[in-house]
């Protein structure tokens, strides 16, 4: 056995869960030394989760299944101990921060892990204070964390791990569920960490533009490492990425179609906008006009108001003013996607459109009739809602079954609801699924389903809570195309989302929302161009529209900017 | 939606050792089980209601007051119609049977807002430390405060679901009993599968953290019997023996009554 004396060293590792259809993990040889920071990548299913696991012992200790190889600890095997002992030199964070909560203070949560370890009372309130002052919760130590935003929810998760003082930190998909800005606050921490006290840092990750700061870049694909390379190189390499289910840098996109050799392609829209430049290349505006005039054209189509929202507040009954002044109208064949920070109150303002809420002041008409007079059963005739995780709406044996319930619970006949779920099915790219079990189907799948139950009803509009959350490249992309096609088949579509590309690329029209007031509201291509007004409401635009917004022309996708590009 | 009873306020029944909480609660429970008379059980609730305000927790009263009317309202029929006594009222219902009702109704009651005052007076991580100081093993406590917690886990995690099918078009307010119930299948499924799941991330968590990595451990919440315990534990046990005695001697049962 060769030197094992890197912060982790992982040899022939593979893995069978109990149960399992085939190996979780293959064969994965993987070094990593003191104080690297290597990102994970590849689409869901690959393994990326399985192998975080197996760093601190839960694999083979705690997860039932067989493992082969062996995983060394700064020289240690992991066979060899219990998580416990490894707990603290590995910190693990798990990608679903709200289940990894449960004390009833920020303080408490934070002292769990040292009281754990026997660490005396003085120490630990000193561990507290740094550890909440380093993921900047200084001044929480009395707040219930279930009352935390999403970004401090997960920073909290992070101090949780931290007060442990482990040498190597492992996130799985630490920003997944985060608004752009809480995503770079999570980052800036682990940057800060790595740079200061020589942790060693492991982060699962699926979007690219969060890599930028990562010595190494490893990608797993069906449980077996197909690259691990410095992180620049893997960055540049946008066949590999795409094969992967991983969305390239848009720039390095750009600048690669645009026939610029590999070693020179920029990553980051400043450099971007350096090589454009350099290379004399320039927006040509006619063409950009062009795209204006489009959105515009576009614009003329769309048909009478379905949802008007006048002057709307809403208080909870606690007191809190979730929404106040808000006036929208949605019209027959838009595509409207509505953004804000976690708890800005995007959410609450499109249950007022289905019915589970009403307004406190204000009126909100769907089809011209005030919303309390309709109900939420009438409303659902109407307004589909999808919800941001499809677990918590599947409960049937099959497919067809799941699809079948809401026009059955409407009391349509049998050969209706027949041709219904047919009809909902194909649309979602799902026929002859019907008989499967939906909870044996991928995240992906389980999504598309939940789609296919509520186009069963035919509703007017679709609106579709965080449709790209906890899904890879390739199934964002297959998400959000069928979305597109409902739309062009008629369908009026609301989205609440915090993936930026998926607005640029897809939606008609943005509206953003910041402390329960619209801040911004026009078409897409308007709203991205107020990047001031944008990170006020702690949103990023993507890359490639930061670039063009730099060269003085918003443009919304790698092809737009290619269209508009005139080569030297 | 607040996720716990439990709320963050400076009262000095707040700052009692959870020891000494555990031991009002049981003797609270005690008091509200030697009494048969509807007159000295609402005494006994006047008492529970008198502590929640001196812990300025009654504003939870809000969060269960359908749950105690519900409780009281079927108490008291169900005791009116089955129980039986000496003296007829109206058609079959005696007059000790209906007040037997009223006692059991205030009884529960008075018991459940003490368990109320409790959780609202007492982090989960008291209870553990509580428990341990009791010298039960640490394992063990965690349990009791993590079930503690899984109750308004479930519950938020259920009223998100129930968004959720109702806006697929569920209907859980029409129909018979039996209807109703298969209602919330859809309820039901999704609530179990998640918090399935989700336990099953909280533990890795747990073990990730270290938990049981050392058969001892120490707590950074800190708790000790101080003076104020010794005199409230002094007090209570007094006024224990006094009803205990007064229960001996005859007084708050409840003549006439018979199952």
């Amino acid at each position: 056995m060769g030197d094992a004396s890197g912060a982790l060293s992982v040899r022939g590792l593979g893995y069978r869960y109990r149960g399992g259809k085939g190996h979780a993990l293959k064969n994965v040889d993987l070094e990593i030394g003191e104080g690297e920071f290597v990102v994970v990548m590849g689409p869901s299913g690959a393994g990326k989760s399985t192998l975080c696991t197996a760093f601190n012992g839960l694999i083979p200790h705690f997860l039932r299944g067989r493992m082969e190889g062996d995983v060394f600890v700064r020289g240690r095997s992991t066979r060899e101990g219990k998580v416990g002992e490894f707990a603290q030199e590995v910190g693990l964070v798990f990608q679903d921060f709200e289940a990894q909560l449960f004390s009833t203070n920020v303080a408490l949560e934070v002292a769990f892990g040292p009281e754990n370890f026997r660490v005396d009372h003085e120490e630990m309130e000193r561990r507290v204070e740094g550890v909440l002052g380093r993921v900047r919760l200084t001044g929480f130590e009395g707040r219930e964390p279930a009352t935390l935003s999403g970004g401090q929810k997960q920073r909290l998760a992070i101090a949780s791990v931290l007060a442990i003082e482990p040498r190597i930190l492992c996130l799985d998909e630490p920003t997944t569920d985060l608004d752009p800005l809480g995503k770079l606050g999570v980052f800036q921490i682990a940057e800060e960490l790595r740079q200061r006290e020589d942790v060693t840092l492991v982060v699962v990750e699926h979007e690219t533009e969060e890599t930028l700061d990562a010595d190494r870049i490893v990608i797993l694909r069906e449980g077996e490492i197909v690259a691990d390379r410095p992180a620049h190189e893997v960055l540049r390499d946008v066949d590999l990425l795409e094969e992967s289910s991983v969305m390239p840098l848009q720039v390095t996109r750009l600048f690669k179609e645009l026939g610029v050799e590999r070693e020179e392609l920029p990553l980051t829209p400043q450099e971007g906008v350096e090589e454009f430049r350099r290379r004399g290349f320039s927006v040509n505006p006619e063409r950009h006009r062009e795209l204006i005039a489009a959105d515009e054209e576009r614009g003329r189509e769309y048909g009478e108001p379905v949802i008007e929202v006048e002057d709307l507040a809403h208080r909870y009954p606690n007191g809190v003013v979730a929404l106040e002044g808000v006036d929208l109208t949605v019209r027959r064949g838009e595509f409207l996607a509505v953004l804000g920070q976690n708890g800005s109150g995007k959410t609450t303002l499109v249950k007022h459109f289905n019915g589970l809420l009403y307004p406190t002041e204000g009126h909100v008409r769907v089809g011209g009739e005030e919303t309390g007079k309709q109900g939420i059963r009438k409303l659902g005739q109407r307004i589909g809602y999808v919800f941001q995780n499809p677990d918590h709406q599947i409960f049937s044996d099959t497919v067809a079954d799941e699809v079948a319930f809401g026009p059955k619970i409407r009391g349509m006949e049998d050969d209706e609801t027949k041709e219904r779920v047919a009809e909902a099915l194909r649309a979602v790219g799902m026929e002859g699924y019907d008989e499967e079990d939906p909870f044996g189907l991928t995240k992906g799948g389980r999504q598309r389903v939940a789609v296919a139950s509520v186009l069963a009803v035919r509703p007017e509009v679709l609106i579709l809570d965080e449709p790209t959350t906890g899904l890879d490249y390739a199934e964002q992309r297959s998400m959000m195309d069928l979305v597109r096609r409902l739309n062009e088949a008629g369908s009026t579509i609301i989205i609440v989302t915090h993936t930026m590309w998926v607005v640029a690329e897809y939606a008609h029209r943005a509206a953003v929302i910041r402390q329960g007031r619209v801040v911004l509201n026009g078409t897409v291509r308007e709203v991205f161009a107020e990047e001031e007004v944008l990170r006020d409401a702690s949103l990023r635009p993507p890359h490639i529209v930061s670039l063009g917004n730099s060269l003085g022309h918003t443009v919304l996708s790698v092809e737009e900017m290619l269209r508009a590009t005139e080569e030297g | 939606m607040a996720p716990s009873l439990y709320l963050d306020r400076d009262t000095w029944i707040h700052r009692l050792d959870p020891r000494t909480k555990m031991f009002l609660l049981l003797g609270m429970f005690v008091l509200a089980f030697v009494f048969l008379s509807p007159v000295y059980e609402a005494v006994i609730l006047l008492l529970v209601l008198f502590f929640g305000y001196l812990a300025r927790s009654l504003s939870n009263l809000l969060r269960i007051w359908f749950i105690l009317v519900v409780i009281a309202v079927f108490t008291i029929i169900l005791w009116s119609i089955f129980g039986s006594g000496r003296t007829p009222l109206f058609l079959f219902v005696e007059r000790e049977a209906l007040l037997y009702g009223i006692s059991i109704a205030l009884r529960i009651d008075a018991t459940v807002i003490a368990g109320m005052v409790f959780l609202s007076t007492t982090r989960n991580e008291e209870v553990a430390i509580g428990l341990v100081r009791l010298s039960i093993p640490y394992r063990f406590a965690f349990a009791v405060s993590t079930a503690l917690r899984l109750v308004p886990t479930v519950a938020a995690t259920g009223f998100t679901i129930s968004e959720a099918q109702r806006s697929r078009g569920l209907d859980l307010e029409s129909g018979n009993l039996i209807q109703r119930i298969r209602k919330y299948l859809p309820l039901l499924v999704p609530v179990f599968i998640s918090t399935v799941r989700s336990t099953n991330v909280f533990s890795m968590a747990l073990e990730s953290k270290g938990f049981g990595a050392s058969a001892k451990r120490t707590f950074y919440f800190q708790t000790s019997i101080g003076r104020r315990d010794v005199v409230v534990l002094v007090v209570f046990v007094a006024l224990l023996v006094v009803t205990l005695a007064l229960r001996v001697a005859g007084y708050g049962g409840l003549e006439g009554f018979t199952r």
